[in-house]
């Protein structure tokens, strides 16, 4: 057919421009003479099908006649055709009409073009087609071109898609059946379309959505994330007891990014911001997976002790359970008495457990729900998940459900006061009105039961057939199918719809069924209260005395009444007490972090009454006073130690007569500080097994909580006071003279303050679901695990120290003075000018890796190495080009070449960039003139080098209290090698006193004594850098010189220094003094012996450092 | 068709630098680009041999997705490849690389194989992007880069090319966990099955060899139950 164009001349031959009208007419007439696709004219249709897509957009960017012809001749419809024949070949002529499709409405500009496109039901008839979704191309391209529909959604044009009149919207539709798509592009794509939808805000398509979507869609993609969770459980519990090999710790980061992804969606949907569908999620999430699966699982490990131990546990484990089924019967607003409910999460047949619920591990409901808070700042959600954690207590059952319910409702009203007003209205709403909410929902659930009448069918069926659930569920899409004339499908379609609809509703109303009469709860939480009274551990009383023995008496009296009230009431309060319980760090920190996780993201929720908050983060005292100042009439008064009985018993019956709200919140917040308090001090221990992660949250945590008291710094400030001394005595075990420690010291301090925590990001990592563990070949970030081995030992108790001690100052408003660690002086700019005359310079070449070479002059300052050019100008001076800090300053000597040295220098840590890590100006070989002059530049290197750590080994043993180093700090004192008019003005006022300046000019002559450097060499000084050093201190080598011993310190300082000091060991007065300082020496190296880096192997970059000549 | 590996590929950068423009020149060479003409695609799959293998490209454009937080992040995640996208007669789009490319860095699997092109190389009159900054820029964050135009293809079929062979080398030297579709690879069907590749040959029964590729692998079982209705 096609051959036969020659037949009729040059009209109907291929015009020679590919983009003209006339191709176009040309292209339709080959539709048109092809309208059976068969495997002959497949290549032409499909080319030809892409020629159109190529014309359609040339014209709408550059000639309207072309779309008016594809719109008269209804070009639309022949695609249509071609797609519903079942033809071998239909997959890859499908593939074509789906990539036109998408190109033309991706590039199409004219809003008129569009409207056209779109105003005949022939896109919705694409949209619901059948295609061979089965092809992965065929589905990637179907699923682009719903998204790329999606993208072109606003208020005019959603009309084309949502029909008002017949209720269809298939696009949306047809999309969700793909929600759960193996494809995760698919699924992908299935909520930007989705989201794009609901941002449309056109109230009756959102109406559609609610009223006959929602629902089943909601309680799907739920149901997908709780099969996702109990995926992570098993998949933690495998890694756990087995040894968790690559894979399967790829496959955990997986899940928990999936839960994200997931946790992000849903709060992507909430800050949309529409209340009907936000009731409706909101509503789905707590029922069916919140609190059934998550906040059920926080006490799920006790459940299994509970078949083993006492009865008081069993009862107790019961009693949760009766909470959560009330709470979910709160939630729904009924009554328990009418209709008990029961967890509604369906059953996971999980092999190896014999449990009726399904449920993970306390620490993956703990990391969850962490997950939970730190993403979903809804209102209604996090408000209602967090009243149930910190609120929901064994007054439940005395009270009754309805009055809990009246509390809950009036919390939330509260809440509307206070912050978010328009989610929490909705929350209002949604609990006032979920009789007539649930009016939309039960139609479709209350068909007769059909079957499901076992209960494992009903298991079966909500596990797999979840995908039909949703397709089937849906409104029927059959419109646009009858009206066309091929499709036979839509009556069926309607049937099918009906029925399955019905077996739908039969599951639900299954799933609802209470499978067990609801204990009597009443009896039991009696029975259970007083075994709990009798059954407060005696073991936390000890903790916190130890926390509290190094402050006054008086007080800890108050203090430990007042947490041994909290401990009583803690009972009441089961999930809260599984969360406290579980920062007990004594065997492992592995729950706690989880544990101080949530409290976290609980307490920075946005979306969380602050009031609420108060439970955690304000003493009793101050809510007291608050709710006596508001409610006169609250018989709540005293704060007497035993109050709390009948404070209990009263509020229960008081509650039914007077305002709940006016029910005073019961503080927790001395209890968790006391345990956070215990967690530090369990990080102050040698060989804690907490780990550093867990220690910085709970510090940050601990700041949080004591910020809600007025009087908190003069409470707290002892015990943390005494924690910062422990913490010291922890680092001091490390302190020593050495290169190491100084150096990680200053790294450590650099990591600390460049990286502080972030909790989102932490609990974005799989890593830490897994145990604890100590070896770095886990990949393991070091703050995330163990240390391993005396340096990593030594690294952690220095930030421990870092850490504690920064609470302390933040706590008692001290200014950091101390850290990062100071110069005694600025450096030296690069560029600057420098008057030489009368300083000791080194001339030399200095030669790079690259083969450049250059010639400069050495200085040595006392904190710093400068390479310096003759200044052209001025005689005797010299441009700066090059500034390096000696403290960093790496030496080597050359084994073939005595002349030369090889110099690693390191750029000076100043100001903001001393908490930077260290880089690397320089490293290169120094060629100097003989040997002497190289000797002579390596000792005066060496000293330098050794003198600036000693000044900053001295800042750190007064920070960590090394005995001899608490006196007060030496004066700085900078007495420059050479003169620096542009920093002198600057030094003068950075130093002390005005006389400081005088000072300086009087000593710099004292200073300069010496310019030959030969002399010095021969003059042989027992060095007290020899011990210091540590790979000297066999060889017992000479080093220093009479010029250093002038050029050290003055003479007054050190009279002065060894006169208030006589004890003090600094290394800078035994070297000058250095007959007299044996028994000094020996303390010191006693303390060497104790330090882990005797036992080391030397570093071998600094094997050349010392020689004895 | 069958393929060893399937790569799938995002395209990233601020609008308007070219990014559909780019996917479709390099998935449908039947465009032609033609001067009068500017014409994008969001989804385009491409076949290519490397190393004597046919790999298939999936490319997914994610424009117009910034507004919701969840969706940016997935598909960082699932994907193996990225580009970058900039525009070189623009400087703002420049400037924003650091901001994309931070994202991309904390959503995707490390593994990701990242490469940064200067579009609009044509455009030469305009320029306001100097090659040197773009080559600076990647090789500060170890990236791989090259200026391309869709306009004239140039370097067009390169930069996808080079990238999916970059993918391709991580696979051999076992980076990637190639059984994790979430990584953004797949395996071909002929893979798995790896006994039951006799009746692959068979090049007319299309749709059979799919259903039996399906049969081996769980997930898609999963996609098969669901019913036509």
């Amino acid at each position: 057919m096609f051959r036969s164009r020659s037949w009729f001349g040059a009209s109907w031959g291929r015009p020679k421009n590919p983009h003209s009208l006339e191709r176009l007419k040309y292209l339709h007439n080959i539709l048109c003479k092809n309208t059976t696709v068969s495997e002959n004219n497949r290549g032409t249709l499909v080319e030809s099908l892409r020629c159109i897509a190529e014309i359609l957009i040339w014209g709408d960017q550059n000639d309207s006649s072309v779309f008016d012809f594809f719109l008269e001749k209804n070009m639309l419809s022949y695609f249509l055709k071609i797609m519903r024949q079942k033809c071998g070949g239909s997959s890859y002529v499908c593939v074509q009409l789906l990539q036109t499709l998408n190109i033309l409405f991706e590039n199409i500009r004219n809003e008129t073009s569009l409207y056209y496109l779109l105003s005949n039901n022939h896109v919705n008839s694409i949209i619901v087609h059948k295609f061979d979704f089965s092809d992965e191309e065929v589905m990637a391209y179907y699923i682009s071109f719903l998204k790329t529909l999606s993208l072109k959604l606003n208020n005019h044009t959603i009309h084309f898609f949502y029909n008002e009149h017949t209720k269809d919207f298939p696009l949306y539709t047809e999309a969700i059946k793909f929600f759960n798509h193996s494809e995760s592009m698919v699924r992908i794509a299935v909520r930007t379309l989705t989201l794009n939808v609901y941002r449309v805000q056109d109230a009756s398509m959102l109406r559609f959505i609610r009223d006959r979507t929602a629902a089943p869609y909601f309680s799907n993609l739920v149901w997908f994330i709780g099969k996702h969770i109990l995926e992570l459980n098993a998949c933690v519990r495998n890694d756990a007891e087995h040894f968790s090999s690559h894979q399967s710790q790829q496959k955990l980061d997986d899940l928990v990014a999936e839960h994200l992804d997931h946790l992000h969606y849903i709060n992507d949907i909430l800050c949309l911001n529409i209340p009907d569908l936000n009731d409706v999620l909101t509503e789905h999430l707590l029922h069916k997976l919140f609190v059934p699966l998550y906040i059920y699982s926080l006490t799920s490990e006790s459940t299994r002790r509970a078949t083993s131990s006492s009865p008081y546990n069993r009862d107790h484990i019961q009693s949760i359970e009766a909470i959560t089924r009330n709470l979910e019967a709160i939630l729904k607003g009924k009554n328990t008495d009418t209709s008990p409910a029961r967890m509604t999460f369906p059953r996971h047949r999980m092999e190896t457990e014999d449990e009726c619920k399904p449920s993970v591990s306390g620490v993956v409901s703990l990391f969850l729900l962490s997950q939970v808070f730190l993403i979903i700042t809804h209102g209604p959600i996090v408000h209602a998940l967090a009243w149930i954690i910190l609120q929901s207590d064994l007054s439940v059952f005395e009270v009754g459900a309805t009055k809990i319910l009246e509390m809950y409702i009036s919390n939330a009203k509260t809440n509307v006061k206070l912050e978010f007003s328009k989610p929490q209205l909705s929350l209002e709403k949604a609990l006032e009105t979920t009789s007539s909410e649930r009016d939309y929902t039960t139609p479709e659930y209350s068909g007769p039961k059909h079957f499901g009448d076992d209960l494992d069918n009903t298991d079966q069926s909500s596990c797999d057939l979840d995908p039909e659930l949703v397709s089937t569920s849906l409104p029927s899409t059959s419109h646009i199918s009858e009206s066309s004339s091929i499709d036979h499908d839509s009556t069926e379609d309607l049937v099918t719809q009906v029925q399955s609809m019905k077996s739908i509703s039969a599951v639900t109303v299954k799933e609802n069924m209470p499978d067990s009469p609801l204990p009597d709860s009443g009896i039991e939480s009696s029975s259970s209260k007083s075994n709990e009274f009798n059954n407060i551990t005696d073991e936390e009383k000890q903790k916190m005395l130890g926390v509290t023995s190094s402050t006054s008496n008086e007080r800890v009296i108050t203090i430990e009444s007042i947490i041994d009230k909290e401990n009583k009431e803690i009972e009441k309060r089961p999930f809260l007490k599984t969360i406290f319980d579980s920062l007990d760090c004594s065997e492992n920190d592995y729950k706690a972090l989880f544990a101080l996780c949530l409290l976290f993201a609980l307490i920075n929720n946005k979306g969380v009454n602050t009031e609420l908050l108060d439970t955690l983060l304000c003493p009793e005292e101050e809510i007291l006073c608050s709710t006596s100042e508001c409610g006169s009439n609250t018989p709540v008064s005293g704060s007497s130690s035993n109050v709390e009985n009948e404070a209990t018993s009263s509020e229960g019956k008081t509650d039914v007569s007077s305002p709940p709200d006016r029910r005073p919140l019961q503080s927790f917040n001395a209890l968790l500080i006391s345990k956070l308090m215990a967690i530090a001090n369990l990080s102050c221990k040698t060989a804690s097994k907490v780990r550093l992660v867990t220690l910085e949250l709970s510090v940050t945590l601990m700041r949080v909580a004591m910020c809600g008291t007025k009087g908190a710094s003069a409470r707290y400030a002892p015990d943390v006071n005494a924690l910062r001394a422990r913490a010291a005595s922890l680092a001091r075990n490390f302190y020593k003279c050495d290169d190491i420690f100084l150096d990680m010291f200053e790294d450590e301090y650099c990591e600390t303050s460049k990286r502080p925590l972030n909790v989102e990001w932490l609990c974005m990592d799989a890593a830490i679901l897994l145990p604890p563990t100590r070896t770095p070949m886990s990949g393991i970030a070091f703050a995330k695990r163990l240390p391993s081995g005396e340096m990593e030992r030594a690294r952690r108790a220095i930030r421990t120290f870092f850490l504690i001690r920064d609470l302390y100052l933040k706590l008692t408003g001290k200014p950091e003075t101390q850290l990062p660690l100071t110069n005694p002086a600025p450096f030296v700019q690069v560029g600057e000018s420098l008057d030489l005359n009368d300083s000791d310079l080194i001339s030399c070449d200095i030669i790079q890796k690259d083969g450049t070479w250059q010639h400069r002059f050495l200085a040595v300052d006392s904190i710093e190495i400068i390479l310096v050019e003759p200044d052209k100008q001025r005689l005797g001076w010299g441009v700066a080009k090059l500034v390096g800090s000696l403290q960093d300053l790496e030496i080597q000597g050359d084994k073939e070449d005595p002349r030369c040295l090889h110099l690693t220098i390191h750029k000076p840590r100043v100001g903001a960039s001393g908490a930077l890590p260290r880089t690397v100006l320089l490293r290169a070989k120094f060629k100097f003139d003989d040997h002497i002059r190289s000797m002579a530049a390596k000792q005066r290197l060496t000293k330098g080098r050794t003198k600036s750590r000693q000044k900053k080994m001295q800042q750190i043993g007064r920070l960590l209290e090394v005995s001899g180093m608490c006196a007060p700090a030496l004066a700085p004192r900078h007495r420059p090698l050479f003169a620096r008019p542009a920093l002198a003005a600057l030094a003068a006022r950075r130093s002390t006193g005005g006389e400081d300046d005088t000072e300086r000019r009087l000593r710099r002559p004292s200073a300069h004594m010496l310019k030959d450097g030969i002399v010095v060499y021969r003059e042989r000084t027992t060095s007290r850098e020899s011990s210091v050093s540590r790979s000297s201190s066999a060889q017992g080598s000479r080093e220093g010189s009479p010029r250093a011993r002038s050029e050290d310190i003055p003479m007054e300082e050190i009279k002065r220094n060894a006169a208030a000091l006589a004890v003090a060991s600094t290394p800078v007065i035994s070297q000058t003094q250095h007959s007299t300082s044996t028994p000094l020496q020996k303390t010191i190296s006693s303390s060497e012996e104790t330090s882990f880096i005797s036992s080391e192997p030397q570093r071998p970059k600094r094997k050349g450092l010392v020689e004895t000549i | 068709m069958a393929y060893a590996y399937l790569f799938k590929y995002i395209i990233i950068g601020d609008t308007g630098v070219g990014k559909s423009c780019l996917l479709l020149q390099f998935t449908d060479k039947r465009f032609q680009p033609v001067h009068d003409l500017t014409i994008g695609v969001e989804f385009g799959a491409r076949m290519i041999t490397i190393d004597g293998k046919q790999i298939k490209l999936q490319i997914w454009d994610t424009a117009g997705q910034e507004a919701f937080r969840s969706i940016t992040r997935s598909y960082y995640r699932g994907a193996a490849g990225a580009l970058l996208v900039y525009d070189i007669t623009r400087r703002d789009t420049f400037n924003h690389l650091t901001t994309w490319l931070e994202d991309a860095r904390q959503h995707s699997n490390s593994n990701m194989v990242i490469m940064l092109i200067g579009n609009k190389s044509d455009l030469e009159s305009r320029r306001e992007v100097k090659k040197e900054e773009g080559e600076a820029f990647a090789r500060e964050h170890g990236l791989v880069f090259m200026e391309t135009s869709a306009k004239t293809a140039a370097n067009v079929e390169e930069a996808f090319i080079n990238t999916a062979k970059e993918i391709y080398e991580k696979i051999q030297e076992g980076v990637f966990d190639i059984n994790n579709e979430a990584n953004g690879i797949k395996i071909g069907p002929q893979h798995s099955t790896a006994g039951g590749a006799s009746g692959a040959g068979g090049a007319g029964a299309g749709g059979l060899k799919r259903r039996g590729a399906a049969v081996c692998n769980e997930h898609w079982y999963e996609t098969y139950s669901m019913p036509d209705l």
